[in-house]
């Protein structure tokens, strides 16, 4: 007898394996044919509509900026559904009070418990992978340049992950009918904390906020001039990671220990660690929870020595400097009959012709006279939100205006919204941010260049005013600069503008070309323009 | 005669004994949906307003302010919502005329506590647009959960409840004005106050008389 069954194990037990397998399978598809999920994915996909498809869509289409949707609105919502309903699957069998009829099966706790997380993690993720695909295929048929980044999927894959292991450890050990709301509302309580914070992030010590996944809204041009480091997904990923498998070795075990607990009377504490049933599983679940707390610990020292740089946050243990280089581009440029040229990166062709539309009249306007630019040239935003954008300038020899994304003039957000929504103040922010340099004492140093160009006096204003009014805009909002004390009243300026204004343009070229160094200098007034 | 004096002199303590077994049946109803603990529930949604006011969890003004009080007033709400649930389901209902009596004043008396507990948390902080959004958020929100409990059942009627806070996350943001969306709405917004005195009306009105709906398999 012994002999007989010493010589059949080895061949039977890749059978059994095969047949344990087979029977996980089929507890695997039940599950995921009677999980709670499906049933909520009609509201999750109206949220999902109507809050992240809709922001996305308002997004120009660059793909860093249409990705930051998965972590600022996506999350949120997967973090309402996936919480509670995964809190929900978790005390399934106490809900409906089949513990001791489980409980007789041949399966294990943790092996039941499983399967009921993996059906549950597995309608979920796909959920958000199908919201994500409804962001990306929009933007892959939009976008002019570049790929989309994978990194917001994984750390977004990731928030989806620890929320539902979360909720599910939540239901599995506090079964009640309160748990999955109140799992939901706590998991949205701290995902808005965490973006509070990660809001105020600054280079000081705190830099752990950024482990939240939800964040500021990138510059318009994120990932256009330089790549996006990786460093900071990474750490979220590996934060997030790590409480989902610490949580996933406490949930195993509790349930060694559920199995366990008939047993106490008989057998010592002591000799549990060595107990032969469900060692493997004992162990496993001690190595899970140690490696979770070890991955989430060091997640969080990382991001505690990020350091903010131009191109965005850097974790000097994770940073690789060849992503540092800028990303190598061909400009899209159109010129204008009379030379002057307007160029904008391929990322943003689309807004190519609105740009070339609003500077070609007031470039014409000025073209030949000295410090008059002759082309328009989109640089990289720098800076950051909340904190501001630096101003676009004119500089180099021959002049050339750069402008950013963010901001040209005082006109902010450029070129955020979709193409050929160009209205007449979008058009008259670009031609002020043309003709302020243009108008103004030159800069004395590069320094003061890239600080923007000084006010301008009452006679530049009238001039500009004429010059906008000639080209069909109509005068620019001035930020800051709302009359000037002692001098003509706006409608002084108003006057003068309309006067030069009525004039021909070779009147208006040729006064400008004898009296712009007077002009810049401030040494005439708004009665002495023709 | 002595039929008559009997039937006479027992009126008193006849009354005495509906009056104790009203109460009875009131704290068995709230017991059975769990009451007290979804008081207890409530309670923990003020705390977690007061941690959240007190440690600055939430910005101090802009459309950001309300999203945090927001969504602990739409807890409160799911947590009035779950306990519609009957253990009892279909039996239930052939116990006696009393139920939509029992169902009205514990839905509306959950609702007015859970607004007292949440301005209770608030209390001697600084809450984004007051007590008076607070109220009016939280009943129109258990309206909504009410109304979902007559598709889903009682233990699942947070789910819509959430789905509108998820988009009235976007609709604050958007700074949307329709009076459909009052939680973004002002206090003083006489549209957001009828739609939300609306939709808790319908909800409470129709789960009073409809009850939510019962499964057997989502016996607790």
């Amino acid at each position: 007898m012994t002999p007989a069954v010493i010589s059949l194990g080895p061949g039977r037990a890749p059978a059994r394996r095969m047949a344990s397998l087979a029977a996980t399978g089929r507890l695997l598809r039940l599950e995921l044919k009677r999980n709670v999920v499906p049933y909520v994915l009609p509201l999750l996909a109206a949220v999902f509509y109507f809050d992240t498809f809709r922001t996305a869509d308002g997004f120009p289409p660059v793909w860093t900026v249409r990705a930051s949707v998965i972590g600022d609105h996506m999350l949120f919502e997967f973090c309402a559904f996936a919480g509670g309903m995964a809190a929900w699957a978790g005390s399934r069998e106490r809900r409906r009070k089949a513990l001791d009829l489980v409980a007789s099966t041949p399966r294990a706790v943790w092996a039941r418990l499983s399967v009921t997380l993996a059906g549950t993690l597995g309608w979920l993720l796909l959920a958000f992978l199908a919201g994500v695909a409804a962001i990306y295929i929009p933007t892959a048929l939009q976008a002019t340049w570049g790929g989309p980044p994978l990194w917001p999927v994984f750390a977004g894959a990731a928030g989806v992950i620890v929320v539902t292991i979360i909720g599910f450890a939540c239901g599995v050990f506090f079964p009640g009918r309160f748990t999955a709301p109140l799992v939901a509302i706590g998991l949205l309580v701290l995902y808005q904390a965490g973006f509070r914070e990660a809001l105020g992030v600054t280079a000081s010590p705190g830099t752990d906020a950024l482990l939240s996944p939800a964040s500021a809204v990138p510059a318009v041009d994120a990932g256009v001039y330089h790549h996006v480091a990786p460093d900071v997904p990474i750490t979220q990923v590996m934060f997030m990671g790590g409480i989902a498998v610490a949580l996933l070795g406490v949930l195993a075990l509790a349930a060694a220990l559920r199995q366990r607990a008939p047993a106490r009377d008989r057998i010592s504490w002591r000799g549990w660690p060595a107990r032969g049933d469900n060692w493997l599983l004992r162990t496993v679940a001690v190595v899970l929870v140690a490696a979770g707390v070890a991955a989430s610990s060091t997640a969080y020292s990382l991001a505690g020595t990020a350091k903010l740089t131009a191109t965005g946050w850097e974790i000097p243990a994770l940073h690789d400097a060849a992503r540092d280089r800028p990303v190598p581009f061909v400009p899209d440029c159109r010129s204008a009959p009379g030379g002057f040229q307007v160029c904008v990166h391929p990322a943003f062709s689309g807004y190519l012709g609105d740009v070339a539309a609003a500077l070609d009249p007031v470039a014409a306007e000025i073209a030949g006279l000295p410090g008059a630019a002759v082309r328009a040239e989109q640089v990289a935003s720098v800076g950051t939100w909340p904190h501001g954008y630096g101003p676009s300038h004119t500089a180099g020899n021959p002049p050339v205006l750069e402008y950013s994304g963010e901001e040209v003039g005082d006109l902010f957000g450029v070129f955020w919204g979709i193409p050929a929504g160009a209205g007449p103040d979008w058009r008259a922010g670009f031609q002020q941010g043309l003709l302020d340099p243009f108008l103004s004492e030159p800069p004395h140093s590069a320094a003061a260049a890239r600080t923007g160009p000084a006010p301008l006096g009452a006679a530049q204003q009238a001039v500009e005013d004429a010059l906008m009014a000639a080209a069909g805009s109509p005068p620019p909002l001035r930020i800051g600069q709302h009359g000037h004390s002692g001098g003509p009243s706006q409608a002084q300026i108003t006057a003068a503008a309309s006067r030069f204004a009525s004039l021909p343009a070779s009147a208006r070229h040729a006064w400008l070309a004898a009296h712009l160094a007077a002009l810049r200098a401030g040494t005439i007034t708004a009665a002495q323009i023709p | 005669m002595i039929a008559t004096a009997a039937a006479l002199r027992p009126a008193p303590a006849r009354t005495a004994g509906a009056g104790r077994a009203g109460v009875r049946l009131a704290w068995l109803h709230v017991r059975s949906r769990r009451v007290p603990a979804g008081i207890l529930a409530l309670a923990l949604c003020g705390g977690a307003l007061r941690a959240a006011l007190h440690w600055h969890w939430a910005f101090s003004s802009g459309p950001y302010a309300q999203q945090i009080p927001m969504i602990i007033e739409a807890g409160a709400a799911a947590v009035v919502t779950v306990t519609s649930h009957s253990p009892f389901g279909e039996t239930e209902r052939a116990t006696g005329r009393w139920l939509p009596y029992l169902r009205l004043f514990a839905a509306a008396g959950m609702c007015g506590l859970a607004i007292a507990l949440l301005q209770l948390g608030a209390a001697g902080e600084s809450l984004n647009e007051g007590i008076l959004v607070l109220a009016r958020n939280v009943t129109g929100i258990t309206g909504i959960g009410l109304l979902c409990s007559l598709v889903t059942g009682g233990l699942l009627a947070w789910t819509l409840p959430l789905g509108y806070l998820a988009f009235c996350q976007y609709a604050l943001l958007q700074g949307w004005t329709a009076p459909w969306t009052w939680p973004v709405r002002p206090p003083a917004d006489r549209g957001a106050w009828i739609c939300a005195c609306a939709v808790f009306t319908a909800g409470l009105l129709l789960f009073t008389i409809r009850g939510p709906r019962t499964r057997l398999s989502d016996e607790e």
